[in-house]
């Protein structure tokens, strides 16, 4: 049975939510404060051992929180490896607000108020979602993209004795851009299947994530060879590297 | 309109922004002209003895004229720096306080309308829902009452039992906000009579028994106390043993959109009108409104002195008392 920790303030919103999950058959656990969920999705690397409880397969964050806001909450979980998909639940809809909360680390955002029925398919598509990114690709568990290895069950990344985690959303681009090999990949497509946002919605997302994995898998991620640029239409992950 | 004035800024160019730059530059060109005069060759031969030192003295006069206008420029600066500050914070806090509830009304009318539930179940759902109409309300009325209420004296001063506006404001606060009987405590006289607004003074009363209960520990404990002094002034005093503040706050809370600490980690409800809109209608009345905390947890206490205490025999106006 899927875990769910539902992250709100907002007693009747989180008693309503917590109803609905519960029939869908979800374990729900709440809190209701900032830096108690930090407590229990980052906990400071020198405290003492640390037993959370069981672990969680997917987070519903509230931005406006006592202590600690949402976007602060999932920064320190990504940096401190927790990669468990986060969907945002917050009042502030403006397109930059779902732009900060998606490069803070979030994984999926719904505006405040929302559809019940669009809430609990997002809950599912998160959780497929996260299953899809942690298949095998191209048919097998461990794939090579140039000097780095990617194994998506684990969601990391290995190159020159490195391990790098990738969140949900750098796992799931990059499987995209796989599973194309050679082809290319239309941001507004990338928008769709990544980020489930409209294709036509002005971010420069896609770009800044692109810029992350070249960091993980090119030698010199300003002159990139693997993931290319093809001008006003997408990104290309090529074959081979390019003869420099 | 009212509503424009008390709620947003004025869209009209800053005239004392521009008066001020203006004589900013005229000193400073005229500052600059004396001074190539005074250096010019010829003009040292001319410019001796009193002559020349007049000319210092107003060339330093207006040097100091010029640094007075920047700093001036500069307070005026930080003042609409700050009040964009706390408008920004009062339209996060009004986006809050509106989509939240509306929020969790959808939430519920979908599970209401998607969901098998018991009788029970759906009582408790109606109740969640009622509650949260009862704070959309108080959200708008707050916004309507920060337009409605302005500093400009009450229009039709009646003469009102504020005792008994008090009383009724304890009432109110004590079915909003579900709380025991002995929560609040009222002392003073049955009647005390004062010539005002009643609605108005019952909202400024709503407000602050409103703030002390969002502001109180776990255990509500609030005490209002009514009373008319030998000076002709009525006071109606509201002490919480709430959460508090310190002193620094102390000089900002009656200020419009002020609220303490940064909105996105807020964990009391509000708008920051409801103090602004306490003040704006004991300033209507030529009141008085003051405010003291010792310090943090460890309570606030608000008190509003309103001047015009009728007599006790004074001619009663039935109608106003009731209202």
């Amino acid at each position: 049975m899927p875990r769910v920790l539902l992250v709100e303030d907002e007693d009747h919103l989180a008693a309503g939510i917590r109803f609905n999950l519960e029939l869908d058959g979800y374990d729900v656990e709440t809190i209701a404060d900032g830096l108690r969920a930090v407590d229990r999705l980052a906990p400071p690397p020198e405290g003492p051992v640390w037993d959370a409880g069981p672990a969680i397969d997917l987070v519903l964050l509230d931005v406006m929180l006592p202590g600690l806001d949402g976007f602060q909450i999932v920064e320190r979980m990504r940096q401190a490896g927790n990669y468990t998909p986060v969907l945002m639940l917050t009042a502030k809809s403006l397109p930059e607000d779902v732009v900060q909360g998606l490069e803070a680390g979030a994984d999926d955002y719904l505006p405040k108020p929302f559809d019940l029925p669009v809430l609990l398919a997002r809950v599912r598509g998160l959780i497929r979602r996260r299953d899809w990114a942690r298949g095998p690709a191209e048919g097998q568990a461990l794939v090579r993209v140039g000097e780095a290895e990617v194994d998506f069950a684990s969601l990391e990344i290995r190159k020159a004795g490195e391990t790098v985690r990738l969140t949900l959303l750098e796992a799931m681009l990059l499987k995209l851009l796989v599973e194309r090999r050679g082809q290319v990949v239309t941001k507004a497509e990338i928008l769709e299947k990544v980020w489930n946002l409209n294709p036509d919605t002005e971010t420069r997302a896609v770009d800044n994530f692109v810029m992350r994995l070249r960091r993980h898998v090119e030698k010199d991620s300003g002159s990139p060879r693997l993931l290319q640029t093809v001008r006003g239409v997408g990104y290309r992950l090529v074959e081979e590297p390019s003869p420099a | 309109m009212v509503a424009t004035s008390q709620l947003s800024r004025s869209r009209r160019p800053k005239w004392h922004y521009v008066a001020v730059g203006v004589v900013l530059i005229v000193v400073a060109v005229a500052l600059t002209v004396a001074w190539q005069i005074l250096a010019a060759p010829e003009s040292v031969s001319r410019a001796v003895g009193p002559a020349r030192v007049i000319a210092y003295f107003f060339g330093s006069l207006l040097f100091l004229l010029l640094i007075a206008g920047l700093v001036l420029i500069v307070i005026l600066l930080l003042r609409e720096v700050r009040l964009n500050e706390r408008q920004s914070n009062f339209v996060s806090a009004v986006t809050h306080e509106l989509k939240t509830p509306v929020a969790s009304l959808k939430l519920y009318l979908d599970t209401l309308e998607y969901r098998e539930m018991t009788p029970d179940r759906r009582a408790e759902f109606y109740r969640t829902m009622r509650q949260d109409i009862e704070r959309l309300s108080g959200t708008i009325n707050n916004v309507l009452n920060a337009a409605m209420y302005t500093d400009r004296p009450v229009a039709d001063p009646r003469p009102l039992d504020i005792a008994r506006v008090a009383r009724h404001a304890i009432e109110l606060t004590a079915t909003r906000h579900q709380l025991p009987k002995e929560a609040i405590r009222y002392e003073g006289p049955a009647a005390l009579r004062v010539s005002g607004d009643a609605q108005a003074l019952e909202t400024a009363v709503l407000n602050l028994l409103d703030n002390a209960v969002k502001y109180s520990k776990e255990r509500v404990e609030i005490e209002i106390e009514v009373w008319g002094d030998a000076d002709g002034q009525a006071h109606v005093k509201v002490r919480d043993h709430g959460i508090g503040m310190s002193r620094t706050h102390l000089p900002f809370i009656f200020t419009r959109f002020y609220r303490i600490g940064a909105e996105v980690r807020r964990s009391r409800t509000g708008t920051g009108l409801g103090l602004f809109i306490v003040r704006a209608i004991v300033k209507g009345h030529r009141g008085t409104i003051t405010a003291d905390s010792p310090g943090p947890d460890r309570g606030s206490t608000f008190t509003i002195s309103l001047p015009g205490l009728l007599e006790p025999e004074a001619e009663p106006e039935a109608e106003a008392a009731r209202a």
